[in-house]
């Protein structure tokens, strides 16, 4: 797709990224009708500046989360959420709308990757259970917990590229 | 280093990255590090991923999906449409060397607004008329600009703000109440919002303009005035 100018350009976009905007801004915003609003502003935006998208430059996708990005800020959020003074004084090095923002892309990968890898990370890393008690529950050799957590930590990092996510 | 220790200890990367692994199994794979390049390559792009985990809620991964509500697209489609239909309705009346003079009528003053239009070569009269609906739901605005013709009356339809995908079906009704039909159209969001229809009901025997749109039926009066009227048509002859 070329420039955003057409509103056909504009539905096809719709199509394939409101979704993802939508889960974004509700994540960041805290707010589901703040976030259709949010949502709405943002492919506004795209249609009213769609002569500027140069698809070598970088994706659409990329492209409107940094429209939707500049759309929560504008409506509030930064102002909301300074960023706080860590332990130490020293400045947190992330804005947490950036690290919302890298958050919710966390989050959405995780729900991208396989039932079974999914499901082993969030039992033993997120809720720090023994590898043998969730070998038992689901009824798997405990190697098998092990092989994937290393599978699906492998299917997260492709997950997250496919988001944009760069070493 | 054995081919099949390295299999096993690769296997156990992904714990070690998370710093899941217990103690003594730790020293172990980190004694194989040491010798292993292959090993320790694949431990760095495990490790970015792992940093990363800590941002992400639990809780909110396993949580349903949430979706935008349904009608969202057609917020936005009719949001865009209105404002590239607005700017195409500036290029019209230039063309037509129409200005709306002030700002659209009122409901309250008037029901439509009417203008007869010179062509652009200003010599023969082939007056034209825009009408503008009124009293529509909020968002909505449909405007028609009707042109005489032999065969009875073309129509140009410029609608916006309503759901994608309705049908909508055009009318003229004669100064008699008989109706006659325009043809219909579904109205798309992307597609373009200005639709072409003919009535073979005289443009100088219409009274009124209308659109059963879904459910919905929306009219407008039609001056019959020939002579060139501006203004909001009620009380000027
Ligand atoms: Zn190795």
């Amino acid at each position: 797709m070329g420039a955003l100018t057409k509103e056909r350009d504009v539905r096809a976009a719709y199509a394939a990224h409101s979704g993802e905007l939508y889960g974004f801004a509700v994540r960041s915003l805290g707010d589901a009708g703040l976030a259709e609003e949010a949502v709405q502003e943002t492919f506004l935006r795209a249609w009213k500046a769609g002569e500027r998208f140069n698809p070598e430059i970088g994706s659409l996708r990329t492209w409107l989360f940094a429209i939707l990005r500049n759309v929560v800020i504008d409506l509030g959020r930064a102002r909301a959420s300074r960023p706080r003074v860590a332990e130490g004084g020293v400045e947190p090095s992330v804005e947490p709308l950036e690290q919302a923002l890298l958050a919710w892309q966390v989050e959405e990968a995780m729900r991208r990757i396989g039932e079974d890898h999914r499901r082993v990370l969030l039992e033993t890393h997120f809720r720090a259970r023994p590898y043998a008690e969730v070998a038992e529950e689901l009824g798997v050799p405990e190697g098998t917990i092990k092989s994937r957590v290393y599978y699906g930590l492998k299917a997260l990092r492709v997950a997250l590229e496919e988001m944009g996510y760069e070493d | 280093m054995r081919t099949e220790d390295h299999r096993d200890w690769r296997l156990s990367l992904g714990a070690y990255a998370l710093g899941d692994l217990p103690a003594d199994e730790r020293a172990a794979l980190a004694a194989h590090l040491e010798g292993c390049a292959e090993c320790r390559a694949e431990l760095r792009s495990l490790e970015g991923v792992a940093a990363l985990l800590p941002l992400a809620d639990p809780d909110r991964i396993e949580a349903p999906a949430v979706r935008p509500p349904a009608d969202l697209g057609a917020r936005i489609e009719a949001q865009i449409t209105a404002e590239s239909s607005r700017e195409d309705r500036e290029r019209r009346r230039r063309r037509w060397r129409l200005g709306i003079g002030g700002a659209v009528a009122t409901a309250a003053v008037a029901a439509v607004l009417l203008l007869v239009a010179l062509p652009i070569g200003g010599g023969e009269s082939s007056p034209a008329q825009q009408v503008r609906f009124a009293s529509l739901p909020k968002g909505v605005s449909i405007d028609a600009t009707l042109e005489p013709h032999a065969f009875g009356t073309e129509i140009q339809m410029y609608v916006k703000g309503i759901r994608s995908g309705t049908l909508c079906r055009v009318f003229l009704r004669g100064e008699g109440g008989r109706t006659f039909s325009a043809g219909s159209f579904r109205y798309r969001w992307g597609s373009d919002s200005e639709v072409r229809l003919s009535s073979a009901l005289d443009l100088s025997q219409a009274a009124v303009i209308g659109v059963h749109a879904g459910d919905r039926t929306f009219t407008a009066p039609i001056s019959s005035a020939t002579a060139m009227v501006s203004g909001a048509g009620i009380d000027s002859t």
